[in-house]
C-alpha cells in the first residue's frame, strides 16, 4: 500500500460484505416467501422483506465503491486522501442512516416510518429502491457530497488519470441523478419518467464508468499491461456504454404513457447496450492473454474476468433477450425482468466490488496475496456464488417463459396467482440455487479468516 | 495492432457521443413531456386522486405489485385493475378492506392496512386514474395484466 | 515461436470471422472461413484458427439449430414448456459458444494457441 490513507478501504469493505450478508438472507427469506406465501407474514410482509433485500444491495454496493475509491484513488493521483478524518467520520454517519433505516423498515409499518420521518414535507417515499424517508435520503446526498469532496480534491491536487477521472465522472453522475429521487409528481406518466433518470442513468449509465475504470485499475495491476493500452480500450468501453445507454433509457418507456415513438428508439439503442459489456469481455480477456505478469493473487485474477463475463451474460445477454419492445410488451414486469436483474446486478457490480476487494485486501493487511488456503476457498467461493447465481437466473428465466405465454400470449390467459401456483417449481429451484450461493458467501466470508502456507512471491 | 485509432481519438468519440446522446435525450424529454396531456389522463388527476397516490406509496403498494408491469411480482399488476374488476370501485374498496389480519395460510398474504372508507375510496380513484392513462399498444395484452 | 505477420493477421482474421458469425453476420463470415481455409497452409498457425472457427461454428450450428429443432418437433410447437427448454438452452449454449469465440480471439491476438489456462504460466 503506496500511502497510508488508502487503508480508509477496509472499513468500507468490511462494513459492504456485512450489508451484502444481510441483504442475502433476506433474498432467502424472499425466495421461500414466493412458494410459501405466508413464511414470516405479517411480522415481515414480503414487501418489507424486499426493500430490506434491494437497499442493503444499494448501500453495500455504494461502501464497496466508495471503499474502492478510497483505495484506488491516493494510489493513481500519487498524493493521500485529501480529508481521512472526513471518509472517516461519512462511514460512521452512512452506517448508522442506513443501519436505522433499515431497521425502520423492519420495525415499523412502513406507514408508520412515513409518519414518523415527516414524509408529507417532502414526499419522497414509497417508490421502488428509493424507499428511504425523506431525511435518510437528504443525508445520503450528504454523505455523498463530502465524498465527491475529498475524492475530487485528492484527484485535482495530485496526477490525474484516466481511470481516475472516469470513476469521479461516474461518481458524480451517481449523485446528480440521484437528486431526482426528491422529484416525485402527482402524475403517474411524470412520477415513472423521471424515476428511470435516478435508475437507468444509474445501473446503465453512469454505474457502468464506476465499474470500468475500477475493472481497468485491478486488470493494470494483476497483468502489469501498459497504462496506455488499457486506458485506450477504457475510453471506448465507457463511449460505447453512454452512446448506447443515454437512449436507451428509452427501454423503459415503451408502456408508461409516453410518444410511441420512444418503441423505435428504445429499442435500437438499448439493443446495442450489451456492447460495452463484450467489450469489457474482450478488454479483460486480451489484457490477461497479454499479460506481462504473473501475479501471486489468484481469486483477484479469476474475479475480474468473471466480472466481465457475467456482466456480458446478465446484462448483455439477458438484458437483450427483452429490450426489444414486441417482444417486451409480453415480458414487461415478469419472472423475466427478474431473472435479468439479478445476473446483471451480480455479474456487473457485485462482482467489479469483490474485485477489488479481492485484490485489495491482502495489501492493507500486508501482504500481496492471501494465503494459499485461502485463495482456494475464495476461488471456490467465486464458483459456488457465480454457478449458482447462473442457475438461479436460469430457473426465473424457464418461470418467466412459462409466465409469459400461460398470462400474457395464451389463447386464454389465466388470472396472475393461477400461474404463479404453475411456476411454482421454478421457485422452489430458485431458493434451493440461492441457499447455495449464501453458502459460497459464507466461504467467501470465511476465507478472509483462513490460515495457511503463504504464496512465495517471486520479484522480477 | 496498427496505432490508427489512438487514445485521444476514443476520448473525443466518448466526450462527443457523451454530450450529443445526452441533449438528444433531454431534447426527446422535452417533447415527451409536452405530448403527454395527449395520455397521461390528467384531466382526472383530482386532489382526491393525489391523496389515493400518497396512500399508494406509504403503504408500499410497489413493494409486492406492478404498476405499468414496474414493481415488484409477488402480487398482480394492478394498472388495469379497475377494469379487471368490472370498472368497480367499490370492488376494488372490497378487496383491500377484506384482507384478514393474518393472512391466508399457507398463500401470498396481503397486509391489512386499516384504511378508513375515505382512504380506501381515494386509492381506488388513483388506481381507476391509472388504468384511464392511454398507453402504447394498450398494454398490458390481455385482462390480467 | 514468433508468427510472421501475415500469418498473424490472417489467424485473427479468422478467429473474428468465427465470433461474428455467431453474432452479427452468420453465413457470409462462414464463407468467409472457408476462403481463408483455402488460403492457409496446412499445420501454419493461421489454419489452426481457420479450422477452429470452422469446428466450433459447426457445432455451434448443431448444438443450436439441430438439437433446439428437435426439442421443438418431440416437445410440440405449441407447448409453452417447449419453449421452456429451447429459449433456456439456446440463450445459455448460444452464450457459451460466443465466450469461446471471445476467448479464442483473445488467445489469437496474443499469438499463442488455445492450449494453456488462465491461471496456470
Amino acid at each position: 500500500m503506496k500511502y497510508e490513507s488508502q487503508g480508509i478501504a477496509k472499513m468500507y469493505f468490511i462494513a459492504a460484505i456485512g450489508l451484502f450478508l444481510g441483504q442475502i438472507l433476506f433474498g432467502v427469506v424472499m425466495g421461500m416467501q414466493y412458494v410459501v406465501g405466508d413464511f414470516l407474514f405479517p411480522e415481515i410482509p414480503f414487501n418489507v422483506a424486499r426493500m430490506v433485500h434491494t437497499n442493503l444491495l444499494i448501500v453495500w454496493l455504494l461502501f464497496g465503491f466508495m471503499g474502492s475509491a478510497y483505495y484506488l484513488v491516493p494510489e493513481e493521483a500519487e498524493r493521500e486522501l485529501f480529508a481521512p478524518w472526513l471518509a472517516k467520520l461519512m462511514f460512521w454517519i452512512f452506517l448508522v442512516a442506513g443501519a436505522l433505516t433499515i431497521l425502520g423498515y423492519l420495525l415499523v409499518p412502513y406507514a408508520k416510518l412515513a409518519e414518523l420521518t415527516m414524509n408529507d414535507l417532502l414526499p419522497t417515499m414509497g417508490r421502488e429502491f428509493l424507499e428511504q424517508p425523506t431525511i435518510t435520503k437528504i443525508g445520503i446526498v450528504i454523505v455523498a457530497l463530502a465524498f465527491l469532496f475529498n475524492i475530487g480534491m485528492t484527484i485535482l491536487t495530485g496526477r490525474k488519470t484516466v481511470i481516475n477521472l472516469v470513476l469521479l465522472t461516474g461518481l458524480a453522475g451517481l449523485a446528480v441523478f440521484f437528486l431526482f429521487s426528491f422529484y416525485n409528481p402527482d402524475n403517474i406518466v411524470l412520477d415513472k419518467y423521471f424515476w428511470w433518470f435516478v435508475v437507468h442513468l444509474w445501473v446503465e449509465g453512469v454505474w457502468e464508468l464506476i465499474m470500468a475504470s475500477m475493472l481497468a485499475y485491478v486488470l493494470i495491476k494483476v497483468t502489469g499491461v501498459d497504462r496506455e493500452v488499457i486506458e485506450k480500450w477504457l475510453y471506448v468501453i465507457i463511449a460505447m456504454a453512454l452512446i448506447s445507454g443515454l437512449l436507451g433509457t428509452g427501454h423503459h418507456f415503451f408502456w408508461i404513457g409516453t410518444p410511441d415513438y420512444w418503441q423505435w428508439i428504445g429499442s435500437i439503442f438499448s439493443a446495442l447496450e450489451p456492447i460495452p459489456f463484450f467489450m469489457m469481455t474482450l478488454f479483460a480477456f486480451n489484457v490477461v492473454n497479454k499479460r506481462r505478469l504473473d501475479h501471486p493473487n489468484k481469486p483477484a485474477v479469476l474475479w475480474a474476468l468473471g466480472t466481465a463475463v457475467m456482466a456480458f451474460l446478465g446484462a448483455g445477454v439477458w438484458g437483450f433477450l427483452h429490450t426489444l419492445a414486441p417482444v417486451n410488451f409480453y415480458t414487461h414486469g415478469t419472472q423475466i425482468t427478474a431473472a435479468h436483474g439479478h445476473m446483471a446486478f451480480y455479474g456487473a457490480y457485485v462482482m467489479v466490488v469483490l474485485t477489488m476487494i479481492s485484490y485489495a485486501m491482502p495489501i492493507m493487511r500486508g501482504k500481496k496475496a492471501a494465503n494459499q488456503t485461502a485463495q482456494v476457498i475464495e476461488m471456490w467461493s467465486f464458483w459456488l456464488m457465480t454457478v449458482s447465481m447462473v442457475f438461479i437466473t436460469l430457473f426465473l428465466t424457464g418461470a418467466g417463459i412459462l409466465q409469459v405465454y400461460l398470462q400474457r400470449y395464451a389463447e386464454t390467459p389465466e388470472p396472475f396467482m393461477v400461474v404463479q401456483d404453475k411456476i411454482a417449481l421454478f421457485y422452489w429451484l430458485r431458493e434451493a440455487a440461492g441457499l447455495v450461493f449464501l453458502s459460497g458467501l459464507f466461504l467467501y466470508i470465511y476465507s478472509f479468516f483462513a490460515k495457511g502456507p503463504e504464496v512465495e512471491v517471486v520479484e522480477g | 495492432m496498427r496505432e490508427t485509432f489512438t487514445k485521444g481519438m476514443a476520448r473525443n468519440i466518448y466526450y462527443g457521443g457523451a454530450v450529443f446522446f445526452f441533449l438528444v435525450l433531454i431534447g426527446l424529454t422535452v417533447d415527451t413531456v409536452k405530448s403527454l396531456p395527449q395520455t397521461d389522463n390528467r384531466e382526472n388527476l383530482t386532489e382526491q386522486v393525489a391523496a389515493g397516490k400518497r396512500l399508494w406509496e406509504i403503504n408500499n403498494c410497489i413493494g409486492c405489485h406492478t404498476l405499468l408491469g414496474e414493481g415488484a411480482y409477488f402480487a398482480p399488476e394492478l394498472g388495469n385493475v379497475y377494469t379487471r374488476f368490472g370498472e368497480s370501485t367499490e370492488a376494488i374498496k372490497a378487496f383491500i378492506k377484506y384482507r384478514p389480519v393474518d393472512g391466508i395460510e399457507g398463500r401470498r398474504s396481503m397486509p391489512q392496512f386499516n384504511l378508513s372508507d375515505e382512504e380506501l375510496e381515494e386509492l381506488a380513484q388513483f388506481l381507476k386514474y391509472v388504468d384511464g392513462v392511454t398507453i402504447a399498444r394498450d398494454w398490458p395484452p390481455n385482462i390480467q395484466g | 515461436m514468433k508468427n510472421d505477420e501475415l500469418q498473424q493477421k490472417q489467424a485473427s482474421h479468422a478467429a473474428l470471422a468465427s465470433l461474428l458469425n455467431l453474432t452479427l453476420f452468420p453465413g457470409i463470415s462462414f464463407i468467409v472461413l472457408l476462403l481463408l481455409y483455402k488460403k492457409t497452409l496446412p499445420g501454419s498457425f493461421d489454419r489452426y484458427y481457420v479450422v477452429l472457427g470452422i469446428k466450433t461454428n459447426v457445432w455451434a450450428a448443431i448444438a443450436l439449430f439441430l438439437v433446439s429443432g428437435l426439442m421443438i418437433i418431440f416437445g410440440g410447437f405449441y407447448s409453452p414448456w417447449t419453449w421452456v427448454y429451447v429459449l433456456s438452452y439456446f440463450m445459455f449454449v448460444h452464450s457459451m459458444f460466443i465466450l469461446f469465440a471471445t476467448w479464442a480471439l483473445t488467445r489469437c491476438w496474443a499469438g499463442g494457441r488455445l492450449k494453456t489456462t488462465v491461471l496456470s504460466k
